[in-house]
């Protein structure tokens, strides 16, 4: 085993040089850091339905906010920040300490020759990465950034800056978040807010007078980037947006993490002029650019509903994830496009969660021309935070581990590992939409009619959040409510239910424990949590 | 028996993963046949599990000593008064012989199941074996028993309240309903690794790493009962009783026990249960694991032939006999009930107890009072002692041991060769990574001297779970409450210390200016065990010596320096002052006073001071970035190139950085060029300095503008004067061209070690500058600024210096009139350039 480890080193200094080098031996040797899948929450297990395949994990020895963090000291530092698939082989990963690698043999399984090539470095901090034409793209700390090979080599030879123009103050939390690609080509990028900024910081940064709120240019704000390099600010109010993705009509959304102004975790439609939550990018609205203008007073300390009437341009989220039911810090948001191979939720929005190391799901709808839904658990027992998901050829799902500076679930530091289907379909509430009356529950298999029927199986709340600076907000206002069943479809896969008493701008929270499948199984996650925007007349 | 005998070695120890592949040799299995039978012949057959079949009560120190006459009678007659709780009824003065009294029974219904509560109070030791809770109902007939569990049961099953909400942050995830998440394995690990094992039974099942049996183990096991009784080694040899537990499946709900498990003194103020500072999730799998596991500790018999007397009555009237039962029984007495209403039942004070009675808590069962069925070890310590413990003041080692032994800290730390981990619990505690660091790096620490070692705030901080510096041990120093340990550090410090503490001053003498000597000396052997704020050697696990000058008092410091064998038997700390002399003459003339201060000294100031060399020169290794045959390009913060800096390091020891947000050439310097970890891994983005030296800082913002005349200001700021960053090429030699455009112009900038000038190492630098088609026919106005300086001063007609030393030569390119000017802040030496078509200029830098 000495023998073993030493022969690592060598071969992973030899790797660092950049040739291309099997290492089989060293992958399944990370490989032995076997995820430990919790238990699901019903009779199936989630791993009966939906796979962990290690690629790589590795624990770091020292705890994930220490002050003298240090990789594992078995090779490559594989802490994930960007995924991009390249073909049925190979993707490309970004990773934080700033370098590109292309990965080859990912999808076997197991994984047991992956090989590993350098092809971009220097890179400061890269939080995502995108394969367009014969480029890669990344979003480093102070710019998008095109990485081109060419000469043939496999390697970078072009660090070409695509845009840039945002502040950087030096600030640690000021973290640069894309690309992804919407349908006209665009690319995205989305910029934390500062936290703390002092000294030297603060000449970096711009006032809003008015409304006495400091940042760096741009900072809490989505831009896009058109095909002919033009940054243009879309929208703001932004904390730490670090997922951005589209969904299956070409919309770009974003999620958001709690903190000062920002209540629980949430998913936004990016669109333009639109103000989300955090006050202090405001400190950019009077730069030339900006699509949105006159906010003279932010409210502060007020629910969420009532905000929402007193400020115009304050867009409520398309879905609230209530804090620890659905996580406690939403990262990427990844469309299964894979049209079925990834299981029964197709064009469906899956959205990886740090803390709790796991993946949770998001059903949207339109009504009245703004996107509103649910969100359900889907998988929890990642090995290490979920910061990344991309979905590959076969409709597996990459998933980029990386819990450096916060802490998260999971056995191990970073890595990266996949998810796959099984061919089981797990009885689970597929889509929640919004009705009239109530919900409509639509569920991947018939269910059993009598508990479907019985209000027994159901219990229903509803609750909003405050809109306030301080950091996080509890659930205020709730109250419990009726369910009653309404119908039952011919084909047993839609349960309608009739609910008094919804309100608008309301998290309206389901806890289905009592229905079974007309087979006679409970659900895999019997949580659902609707954010009901409006009522659909 | 006949399998054990033939595994005789192994009987005894947990199983065993050996780490390496060697069989045991002959010798040593012959050994473990003989230590198999000594131990067979005079321990239980369970590993270590209080005997199923017991009813008096277990209290571990009395147990563990008193049993054993380990501690004398009146301690252990004294412990038996504060565990048993005789004083929730007999007034006592004392505050160590304060009632240890039992759980809050606030939402008892949702914790505790009530079939399992009313078989516990229908016959508590059965239910569970060992409880000091005493049977309340013994002297009533069957039927009665019955109908007066029933009736309690029904009324402790009304006692609701919700569970406490755990709160989520960034560094706590709290999923949910993780109490029906816990995972067995993890917990099984956890359990066995924490120190849950340090009281309670471990898994006969559980595999621990083989760890190297200290000497005393290794001689315990060549001697027989005999020869360990004459030596008077009994007490080592002795196997340590577990704290028995109950059937943890029947009586909690997954909810109630991680509930419990995250905070147990919420239930059982006394304590006697501390808090291991779980995560919500960690205290699910533990309780998944207690829950889940095949235990035979306790046959669960009477639960399954109990009949109807387990089904709950929820009748009005059932439940009021329950709460008036609950009052007239003087349950209150030990069990906290919110807003019940009833007073606490009275009794003789301790002191007037009449133990020649049979008729008392002790004794047969009387109806109305509650009954303990003590043995007869119990009943004549507490006869012979209780009512001289009630008179008698307790000094302050007595007050403390009566303290250790009932929050029973023995089990873990030994005291004046009293307690510790005990021989067979061992195996469970190892270092993590299992580094070999010996005992010290994975048993608890002993306690003997510990006033005399530890300041007092530093005692208290470690009771009140602050400081944890052994973070390279699996098991955790849990947390008790405060009422159990607020004394300690200074009943510690009574006890150990001999007079006052001497003075740092007086210890070291004038040591301030040592530091630097200090920190040489670390070199010497400290670091290749101890961590310094978080910096280790490679591989090497140990306490971190930062803040090691609050916690230890100066005069502890020098004596086990000068000594370390002297205050801490058998350590593998290793003595550098052999004799008292100084192996190392080099430093400080090699006095040994001396240099016991200048460690002091750097310890004491080690906040502000580089970590020991050798740490430093291994951690640079691993961030330092060295260009050796191709140049390194590192992105990040720096302070003079600010926040968009890109710095290239050459082989030929040449590096500089430049800033492409101001479109300048920043800064260069010589030597050694950057460490990176700060880049790559630190969560607060420090900025990079050069590590070289010889830096130079060049121009403060663009190189070329657009000027009407030569007296027009210099743009400050790159956008505003036109300019876009474009990023960078990288030739196949690894140098960057960096790409900007300038209004109609596409620039590529070049930068590189140039051929030595004399002896010096210079930059060359070239420009290209085309104009972009639109622009060919632009009558243009473009400058060049070559150099800056506060002072600015022609050397030769192409060359230029400034202020600060930096030399800039012309080298091709610029042929048109220079400006020298000059305004307020600065001197430039501006140049015209061509009026069309591309541009090729190239000029040196050196300093």
């Amino acid at each position: 085993m000495v023998a073993a480890v030493n022969d690592f080193c060598l071969s992973f200094r030899l790797f660092v040089c950049g040739g291309w080098l099997r290492v089989a031996a060293v992958v399944l040797a990370i490989c032995a850091a076997v995820s430990c899948a919790s238990r699901g929450l019903a009779d199936g297990t989630e791993e009966d339905y939906y796979r962990i395949i290690s690629v790589a994990t590795s624990k770091a020895t020292a705890d994930s906010r220490s002050a003298n963090w240090k990789p594992a000291p078995d090779g490559l530092a594989l802490e994930v920040s960007g995924l991009t698939i390249l073909d049925d082989k190979r993707i490309a990963v970004s990773i934080r300490k700033g370098e590109v690698w292309i990965l080859d043999g990912v999808y076997d399984d197991p994984p047991s020759k992956v090989s590993y090539k350098q092809f971009a470095s220097a890179l400061h901090e890269p939080l995502g990465l995108l394969k367009l034409g014969d480029s890669l793209y990344t979003t480093q700390r102070t710019e998008l950034t095109q990485l081109r090979d060419t000469n043939g080599d496999e390697v970078a030879d072009e660090y070409l800056t695509v845009a840039k123009g945002w502040g950087v103050t030096g600030n640690y939390h000021e973290y640069a978040y894309g690309p992804k690609l919407d349908k006209d080509g665009n690319l995205w990028v989305t910029l934390n807010i500062g936290m703390g900024l002092k000294g030297d910081m603060q000449a970096r940064t711009i006032l809003n007078p008015t409304l006495n709120v400091r940042q760096a240019r741009w900072r809490g704000w989505g831009m896009k980037i058109t095909p002919d390099g033009t940054m243009i600010p879309v929208c703001a109010g932004m904390r730490s947006p670090s997922g951005i993705g589209s969904n299956a009509a070409g919309d770009m959304f974003y999620t958001d993490q709690q903190g000062n102004w920002v209540a629980t975790n949430s998913l936004h439609h990016m669109r333009e002029g639109v103000f989300f939550h955090h006050a202090e990018a405001l400190a950019s609205m009077n730069l030339p650019g900006s699509p949105i203008r006159g906010i003279t007073e932010v409210p502060n300390g007020v629910p969420v509903p009532q905000a929402v009437k007193q400020f115009q341009q304050l867009k409520p989220p398309a879905v609230w994830f209530p804090y620890k039911k659905m996580g406690q810090s939403a990262t990427d948001i990844m469309l299964d496009e894979s049209d079925g191979q990834f299981g029964p939720f197709a064009g469906q929005l899956f959205i990886g969660e740090f803390t709790q190391a796991s993946i949770n799901r998001v059903f949207l709808e339109l009504v009245d021309g703004q996107y509103q839904g649910a969100c359900f658990p889907f998988r929890s027992g990642l090995a290490s935070a979920v910061l990344r998901l991309a979905q590959g050829t076969d409709g597996s799902v990459f998933v980029g581990l990386t819990n450096r500076g916060w802490s998260s679930l999971g056995s191990a530091s970073y890595g990266l590992q996949r998810l796959v289907w099984t061919g089981k379909v797990p009885f689970e509430i597929k889509e929640m939409k919004a009705t009239a009356t109530g919900f409509d529950l639509v569920f991947t298999k018939p269910v059993d009619v009598a508990t479907a029927n019985s209000s027994e199986s159901y219990a229903m709340s509803s609750y909003t959040y405050l809109y306030h600076s301080t950091y996080g907000s509890d659930e205020i206002q709730t109250q419990d409510l009726a369910v009653k069943t309404d119908r039952v479809s011919d084909d047993g896969l839609t349960v309608s239910l009739a609910i008094e008493g919804r309100r608008e701008m309301f998290v309206h929270e389901l806890i289905a424990k009592g229905i079974r499948s007309a087979d006679g199984e409970p659900l895999l996650h019997a949580h659902a949590y609707y954010t009901l925007n409006r009522i659909p007349k | 028996m006949g399998t054990m005998l033939d595994h005789g070695s192994n009987f005894w120890k947990p199983l065993v993963i050996h780490r390496n592949n060697q069989m045991p040799t002959r010798r040593h299995a012959m050994f473990g046949a003989v230590l198999c039978c000594v131990l067979w012949a005079c321990t239980p057959v369970s590993t270590t599990a209080f005997a199923a079949d017991s009813v008096s009560p277990f209290v571990a120190g009395f147990e563990r000593f008193a049993r054993h006459e380990a501690i004398d009678a009146a301690s252990g007659g004294r412990l038996l008064v504060s565990e048993l709780s005789c004083t929730a009824c007999h007034a006592v003065s004392q505050n160590s012989l304060q009632a240890k009294r039992g759980p809050v029974l606030d939402g008892v219904a949702d914790r505790v199941s009530p079939e399992w509560l009313q078989q516990f109070l229908l016959s508590p030791s059965e239910a569970k074996p060992g409880t000091t809770m005493p049977d309340m109902l013994a002297a009533l007939t069957h039927d009665d028993r019955q109908a007066a569990a029933k009736a309690l049961a029904a009324f402790l099953a009304t006692l609701h309240k919700p569970f406490p909400e755990i709160k989520g942050s960034g560094i706590n995830p709290v999923p949910l309903e993780f109490w029906d998440r816990g995972n067995f394995q993890r917990g099984k690990q956890l359990y066995h690794n924490v120190g849950c094992v340090a009281c309670h039974a471990a898994d006969p099942d559980f595999a621990v790493v083989e760890i190297a049996q200290s000497p005393i183990d290794q001689s315990l096991n060549q001697l027989d009962a005999d020869e360990i009784a004459e030596l008077g080694l009994e007490h080592v040899a002795r196997k340590v009783e577990s704290i028995p537990l109950p059937n943890v499946a029947s009586k909690y709900t997954p909810i109630g026990l991680t509930h419990f498990l995250l905070n147990p003194e919420h239930v059982r103020p006394s304590g006697r249960m501390p808090n291991f500072g779980f995560g919500a999730v960690e205290a699910a799998d533990v309780a998944a694991y207690l829950l889940q596991r095949q235990t035979t500790d306790i046959q669960d018999a009477a639960f399954r032939t109990a009949g109807d007397s387990s089904v709950l009555s929820d009748s009005e009237s059932v439940i009021e006999a329950g709460r008036q039962l609950f009052a007239s029984l003087g349950c209150i007495n030990c069990h906290s009930v919110t807003d019940f209403k009833g007073s606490n039942v009275v009794a003789k004070p301790l002191a007037m107890l009449d133990f020649e009675s049979r008729k008392n808590c002790v004794g047969s069962a009387v109806e109305g009072i509650p009954h303990f069925p003590i043995d007869k070890v119990q009943r004549q310590m507490l006869q012979q002692t209780a009512a001289s413990a009630v008179r008698n003041k307790l000094n302050s080692r007595d007050e403390l041991q009566a303290r250790l032994l009932q929050s029973n800290c023995f089990a873990c730390h030994d005291r004046d060769k009293l307690g510790g981990i005990g021989r067979f619990r061992r195996p469970y505690f190892e270092t993590v990574a299992n580094v070999d660091i010996g005992d010290e790096g994975r048993l608890p620490p002993a306690l003997t001297g510990i006033g005399k070692k530890l300041t007092v705030a530093s005692m208290k901080s470690v009771l009140a779970g602050k400081t944890a510096i052994r973070p390279h041990m699996h098991i955790r120093m849990p947390v008790f409450p405060t009422a159990a340990t607020k004394e300690l550090p200074e009943l510690f410090a009574a006890a150990d210390s001999i007079g006052s503490q001497p003075t740092e001053a007086a210890v070291f003498g004038n040591f301030k200016s040592l530091a630097t000597e200090g920190r040489a000396l670390m070199d010497a052997g400290c670091v290749q065990c101890h961590t310094f704020k978080g910096e280790t050697l490679p591989g090497t696990v140990g306490v971190d010596l930062a803040g090691v000058t609050d916690r230890v008092n100066p005069k502890w410091f020098y004596d086990f320096l000068h000594n370390p064998s002297l205050l801490k038997e058998r350590t593998r700390m290793p003595t550098f002052f052999p004799n008292g002399i100084s192996q190392n003459k080099d430093i400080l003339n090699g006095d040994t006073r001396k240099q016991i201060s200048a460690m002091w000294a750097y310890l004491k100031d080690l906040d502000r001071q580089l970590v020991p060399e050798k740490i430093l020169v291994a951690r640079n290794q691993d961030y330092e970035l060295v260009p050796t045959d191709r140049p390194i390009v590192l992105r990040t913060f720096m302070p003079e190139a600010g926040t968009h800096a890109i710095a290239v390091g050459f082989p030929a020891n040449i590096h500089f950085a430049f800033d492409a947000e101001k479109i300048r050439l920043a800064q260069a310097w010589r030597g050694r060029f950057l460490d990176a970890q700060g880049t790559w891994f630190v969560r607060f983005t420090p900025p990079a300095n050069p590590l070289g030296d010889h830096l130079a800082v060049f121009a403060d913002s663009v190189p070329f503008a657009s000027l009407i005349d030569a007296k027009q200001v210099w743009p400050a700021d790159a956008g505003a004067a036109g300019y876009r960053f474009k990023g960078y090429r990288l030739d196949a030699g690894g140098v960057p061209t960096f790409l900007y455009q300038f209004g109609n112009y596409d620039v590529e900038d070049r930068i590189q070690p140039g051929k030595q000038l004399e002896t010096q190492q210079i930059l060359t630098r070239q420009f290209k500058v085309v104009p972009r088609e639109s622009s060919v026919a632009e009558d243009r106005s473009l400058w060049m600024r070559v150099h800056q300086g506060k002072e600015l001063k022609l050397t030769k007609s192409n060359s230029c210096t400034n202020d600060a030393g930096v030399v800039v030569t012309v080298v091709k390119g610029v042929d048109g009139a220079a400006e020298l000017r000059r305004t307020a802040a600065k001197a430039e030496w501006i140049f015209p350039l061509p009026k069309t078509g591309e541009l090729q200029i190239e000029v040196q830098y050196s300093w």
